[in-house]
């Protein structure tokens, strides 16, 4: 039997209060969970054989769950989705070895959510609005074939020229569009991850972490945002477990 | 989970789930190499990054002809090459039977390799 592990959590002088949460909560497939304490950290685990871990969507939410309600009362570290380990004595030494970093990471999550951003857009649209702004920005391509010059060619390089300006342009208002985001972000001291142009629709993929209580401040700003940037749908997400902001790699 | 997650949605549902859908189900820009399918696998592999390389080269080139710095010779002869490469290009993928939505794989949470 192996030990299926759903989270690393900071548990200071409140073991007891932790036992009393895991009575009340069942783990992947209805298996009792358990804690395997050293020092101030515990690792959430519950008991499973291996080969009968489903890597389906239902496990993956009973999973999930789990992390969700410990995170409601402790600074936790989630764990990769099937991570197992065959013993208590090899999750300990895991521990031990992973110590410094443990409590780093905990540190930087502590009594913190974490909320994801979605930026979407119609690519079409935005995109001919961009050209638009690229023709006038842009009246002057390179000069016109003239009989010493090959046309075919100078309609494709100025062909390319043109999706190359609108390119640019796009990747300049998805930046302005991160800049108002981030400045509003750090005003409530958050850390932030975003990506952008992760599909020609989604733009922007961001997620933060920021503390528990700032939750309506947030979903504020997400609307003043909304209302700036009509052409764009703006979708705010959480709180979340931070599932993101876990930087380190098991020793 | 014990509560509403989405807190903030401008536009519909449906067009959120549509989005979603997108990011998470992109069966056909991943790479599915099987005994059975290994050389045309091999070959959506290769003209991947080939369709990469090109694209990065044909960029660079456009940031140059942007900047102002090449002459008109220089451009024609780039633009010239360019084009002979997109075309070759447009050639192997209709031999190959494959798209532009075919080699631009699925990278996950990363997105799109281009």
């Amino acid at each position: 039997m192996d030990l299926l592990i759903y989270a690393i959590l900071s548990v200071k002088n409140d073991s007891e209060k932790l036992n009393v949460l895991l009575a009340e909560m069942k783990g992947v497939a209805g298996a009792d969970l358990a804690a395997v304490a050293f020092e101030s950290t515990s690792v959430v685990v519950s008991n499973i054989q291996r080969a009968d871990l489903a890597a389906d969507r239902n496990t993956a939410i009973e999973y999930a769950a789990v992390i969700e309600t410990l995170s409601q009362h402790f600074a936790l570290l989630p764990v990769r989705f099937g991570s197992v380990m065959e013993s208590k004595e090899a999750i300990i030494s895991m521990l031990e070895k992973n110590h410094p970093d443990i409590q780093k990471n905990l540190i930087n999550v502590e009594n913190k959510y974490e909320f994801g951003i979605r930026i979407f857009c119609q690519p079409e649209i935005l995109r001919a609005e961009l050209r638009a702004k690229s023709e006038a920005m842009y009246k002057n391509l390179l000069p016109p074939a003239t009989e010493t010059k090959n046309s075919a060619t100078w309609d494709w390089v100025n062909k390319k020229l043109r999706e190359h300006r609108l390119e640019e342009l796009l990747i300049a208002h998805v930046d302005s569009v991160i800049t108002d985001i981030t400045e509003q972000l750090d005003r409530l001291n958050a850390i932030s991850k975003i990506k952008k142009m992760v599909t020609p629709t989604t733009i922007i993929d961001g997620v933060f972490l920021i503390d528990k209580v700032l939750k309506d401040e947030l979903i504020h700003i997400a609307g003043d945002l909304q209302n700036k940037y009509h052409g764009l749908n703006f979708i705010l997400t959480g709180p979340w477990p931070p599932y993101s902001f876990v930087d380190f790699t098991v020793k | 989970m014990s509560e509403n997650k989405i807190l903030f949605n401008s536009g519909s549902f449906d067009g959120l789930s549509e989005e979603i859908g997108k990011l998470t189900n992109s069966e056909d820009s991943k790479l599915r190499l099987t005994p059975d399918n290994a050389d045309s696998g091999l070959a959506k592999l290769v003209l991947t990054l080939v369709e990469l390389i090109r694209k990065l080269v044909e960029k660079q080139a456009m940031r140059r002809v942007d900047g102002g710095t090449l002459t008109d010779e220089e451009v024609e002869r780039l633009g010239e090459t360019l084009m002979k490469l997109e075309q070759k290009m447009e050639e192997l993928k209709k031999h190959f039977n494959l798209t532009d939505r075919d080699l631009n794989i699925n990278l996950g949470p990363l997105g799109d390799l281009m």
